[in-house]
């Protein structure tokens, strides 16, 4: 507890009441909308006529250790690689630098059913069996390490600059400053990173199937669609839903622990530790191997199949991309402005009901796409929403997290006496939003956006189920053809969406780029 | 023939419907022939390809206000899912009585099915005696001992082979079938037919159990030229006899077009039609062998017989078989 803990927020004050009215009207709206498929899907599992509640039942233990493996290890490997890249590349310089911190993006766009696919398929004219947990380990790794890269790198580069100077006038080396301060000043961060990547793990299904791991989700939509059991599949998802709780829990209380506001304007423009010998060499392998496995492995794969190539399949394929183009687009704006007044809420409304009921509202990340997809659909019908209105609210429901973990990390950031003088000066919470926190807040913005976008382009289950007639995306096209085997007619589908996911992580350069992370920047303004 | 003629008169001068079709196949031919259709009836058709068992829950949850017509299903024990949640409607019609045969037909006309496909062997005679394998019951030797390879308890093909079992032969002897089966298994579960296919051809596996239109996809050079050398190496082996699968549809209970519907049924399982459907995704025929070159190197087969409706009925029983003998 910190003697911040105990103030009221800071923009509460600059709230007059109509308008914090407003605003607690549009928060419950929003935690309604993300709450609801939850609600009724517990009322589902609890009032329908096989009634279970919360419980594993057949194989479920076996799904929730396998379940719970892949999350340690997948969490702690990304941990790992994603913070060590994120340092290397933000404060090291080494040969080659600037572009395997941009590297580290590439692995966003490569969804991991399609690394899954593409591994499986290459293996097996190597007589290589690529099958099992070991597998399914490093395949999500490579997807989620990113997750961690992002947050963390982004620390990193605009936080405690002053603080590693003291580190190295007084002679601490580069993995002493990096453990002693700059580790502790990115647990939120990184705390948030792993956070994402559990619940990334949590709700894989493609790639886990193909691998042949029984997880929960895998689990839950056999339990639900094969053996007809869908009270058993909620009970079920109910178990992952405790899982993700646990881990957001965790995430919170680092960051609690290691809470600290550093003010924006931190940089000034030092020179990072140069890396020679093995030590450049070692940086340079662990930052070009992940990005080089999961795009290359795929790419090569594209070269090896293009003999099976299909022209007829290109010929629809201008209409797919503008269907996943246009959906990620609306359902990253949406989830972004959700995301934003639920962060802004837990910092202007001092009521820590509304802060509980918020951060609940974020754990739509936590339920299977296909369990989701169940409960829209449920909803859906009696209601007579449309496909297309039930998918977008899905997307934004399932990702809200997203931009929601970030922003909430960043704001932690900003300290509370910037509100404060904002208000000293005048401002109204409106215009602070405008004038202060959006452009403190741009980095996070863009960067919980463009995963949503990636995201949106790559989700399979809740488009899968969810979609109108003649409505195919790009995902859905791979899933389908993939899933029947015939590698020609899922290349080019897949390609588009490894370029529309290359374009995303490439507008992500400039976020990365921008402050004192350029060996020869000038003053900067250092807004994260 | 009389829905359609009754649909020929009424018809006329009233505006074409456009029919909603959930279909859980998903092959580009499909949609060629659904266009060909529409010219000659001018019926539109509206399409929303998934996997089968999503496609049953979204019917079953839009109830009354699902936009389907039409649910297109592939392997059995789903058709017989969809017909106990009550999601077809029965349909009387003298051409589908005339062209699907009646094991291929729900008995009460809620579905029928439009191809056939057969769970064939594939052996690699450089590992195996190829002679000696002409039945299923033949992979369950122990001559077999670490050659065979499978795909996991979620390949529903597996799931209607093992249901097919049980009827024909009853609980115990298929369990001593499958408990024979597991102990001949050479490496962890495939889940995927491809990578099994070509795991034999290489010799890492002696024999295993696939889908006859994956092996013709793979022999046509659909799947690249090394893929139709490796495959090549194959021996092909049609068992005698043969455990036959479909894919089939129906009408949906809530369909608002139900006589466009029948029609379409119609012609997708006439001879003309069906031929569209099932030759050009390497698929047999409901009558005959078909004209697929590669097929047709097969040589025939005889159909067990088995009423696909039956399969349905066994798939739990099966799929509790298959797990309590170490088959995952």
């Amino acid at each position: 507890m910190t003697i911040h803990d105990l103030l009221p927020p800071a923009g509460a004050r600059a709230l007059a009441p109509p308008r914090r009215g407003l605003l607690l009207a549009l928060v419950l709206l929003v935690c309604l909308a993300a709450l609801l498929p939850v609600l009724g899907l517990g009322l589902f599992a609890g009032l329908g006529p096989n009634r279970q509640g919360l419980q594993l039942g057949e194989g479920g233990l076996s799904a929730l250790l396998h379940t719970l493996a892949l999350v340690l290890l997948v969490g702690g490997a990304g941990a790992v690689l994603g913070t060590t890249n994120g340092w290397l590349t933000a404060r090291c310089a080494f040969p080659g630098r600037r572009w395997l911190r941009i590297a580290q993006l590439l692995p966003l766009a490569t969804p991991a059913y399609l690394l899954a696919a593409t591994l499986i398929d290459l293996g097996s004219r190597l007589s290589w069996r690529v099958h099992g947990f070991t597998w399914a380990a490093l395949v999500l790794t490579l997807s989620t390490y990113s997750y961690v890269f992002l947050l963390s790198t982004e620390t990193f580069a605009v936080s405690g600059r002053r603080q590693l100077e003291a580190c190295r006038s007084l002679g601490v080396g580069p993995w002493g400053s990096f453990a002693r301060v700059a580790l502790p000043m990115a647990m939120p961060a990184i705390g948030a990173g792993i956070a994402l990547s559990g619940m990334e793990v949590v709700n894989e299904l493609g790639a886990v199937e193909l691998l042949g791991v029984p997880t929960l989700s895998s689990t839950i939509l056999k339990r639900w669609q094969n053996d007809g059991d869908p009270e058993g599949a909620v009970g079920l998802a109910l178990a992952a839903l405790v899982i993700v709780s646990l881990l957001v829990a965790a995430e919170r209380l680092l960051r609690r622990r290691s809470r600290r506001w550093t003010m924006g304007s931190d940089a000034d423009g030092s020179a990072p530790w140069s890396l020679s010998g093995w030590r450049c060499w070692g940086a340079q392998l662990l930052t070009l191997l992940p990005p080089l496995a999961s795009l290359g492995l795929p790419l090569l794969w594209a070269g090896l199949s293009l003999d099976q190539l299909q022209a007829d399949a290109a010929l629809d394929l201008a209409s797919l991309g503008v269907r996943s183009l246009s959906l990620a687009l609306f359902a990253a704006g949406l989830t972004l402005a959700a995301g934003l007044l639920l962060a802004m809420s837990r910092r202007w409304l001092p009521q820590p009901l509304l802060h509980k009921l918020s951060f609940v509202a974020g754990m739509g990340y936590a339920i299977p796409g296909a369990v989701m997809a169940l409960a829209l659909l449920l909803l859906g019908g009696p209601l007579q929403i449309s496909p297309l209105l039930l998918l977008l609210w899905g997307y934004a429901d399932r990702f809200l997290a997203v931009p929601k973990q970030g922003l909430d990390a960043a704001l932690e950031r900003i300290p509370p006496s910037i509100d404060e003088a904002a208000t000293g000066l005048g401002c109204g919470w409106l215009a602070a939003l405008r004038r202060v926190h959006l452009p403190l807040l741009r980095g996070p913005l863009l960067v919980g956006g463009l995963l949503v976008f990636v995201d949106v382009v790559k989700e399979l289950p809740l488009t899968f189920a969810l979609r109108p007639f003649d409505f195919d995306t790009l995902s859905v096209r791979v899933y389908q053809y993939a899933s029947d085997e015939r590698v020609g007619a899922a290349l080019l589908p897949a390609l588009l969406i490894l370029l529309l996911g290359l374009g995303a992580a490439l507008a992500l350069i400039p976020t990365l780029e921008r402050g004192p992370t350029r060996p020869a920047a000038g003053p900067e303004s250092g807004q994260g | 023939m009389g829905v359609a003629a009754a649909l020929g008169a009424c018809s006329l001068g009233q505006q074409t419907p456009t029919l909603g079709v959930y279909s859980g196949r998903h092959y580009n031919t499909d949609q060629l022939l659904y266009r060909r259709f529409t010219e000659q009836t001018g019926i539109r058709i509206k399409l929303l390809e998934g996997t089968d068992n999503s496609l049953i829950e979204r019917v079953r949850s839009e109830g009354s206000t699902t936009p389907a017509d039409v649910l297109v299903l592939v392997d059995a024990a789903r058709l017989e899912k969809a017909t106990q949640l009550g999601l077809f409607q029965p349909l009387r019609s003298a051409a589908l009585d005339r062209d699907v045969p009646a094991n291929l037909r729900d008995s009460q006309g809620r579905w029928f099915a439009l191809t056939r496909r057969v769970r064939l062997i594939v052996a690699n005679p450089q590992r195996v005696d190829v002679g000696a394998i002409r039945t299923y019951e033949d992979l369950a030797r122990p001559a077999l001992k670490g050659q065979l390879c499978l795909r996991d308890n979620k390949s529903v093909y597996n799931q209607s082979l093992v249901a097919d079992r049980l009827i024909q032969k009853g609980h115990a002897a298929t369990t001593t079938w499958l408990r024979g089966l597991i102990a001949n298994v050479n490496q962890p579960f495939f889940t995927s037919d491809i990578p099994m296919a070509r795991a034999v051809a290489k010799g890492d596996c002696g024999v295993a159990l696939v889908n006859s239109y994956y092996v013709a996809r793979l022999l046509s050079g659909q799947s690249g030229a090394a893929d139709r050398a490796l495959a090549s190496a194959l021996k092909v082996i049609l068992p005698d006899p043969s455990h036959v699968n479909v894919s089939g549809a129906g009408i949906t209970r809530a369909s608002r077009h139900p006589e466009a519907a029948a029609r379409l049924l119609e012609f997708l399982a006439s001879p003309s039609g069906g031929k569209g459907y099932a030759e050009a995704n390497n698929e047999y025929p409901l009558k005959g062998y078909g004209d697929n070159p590669i097929l047709r190197r097969f040589g025939p087969f005889r159909d067990d017989g088995v009423p696909i409706q039956e399969l349905g009925a066994h798939n739990r029983e099966a799929v509790q078989l298959m797990q309590a003998n170490g088959w995952n």
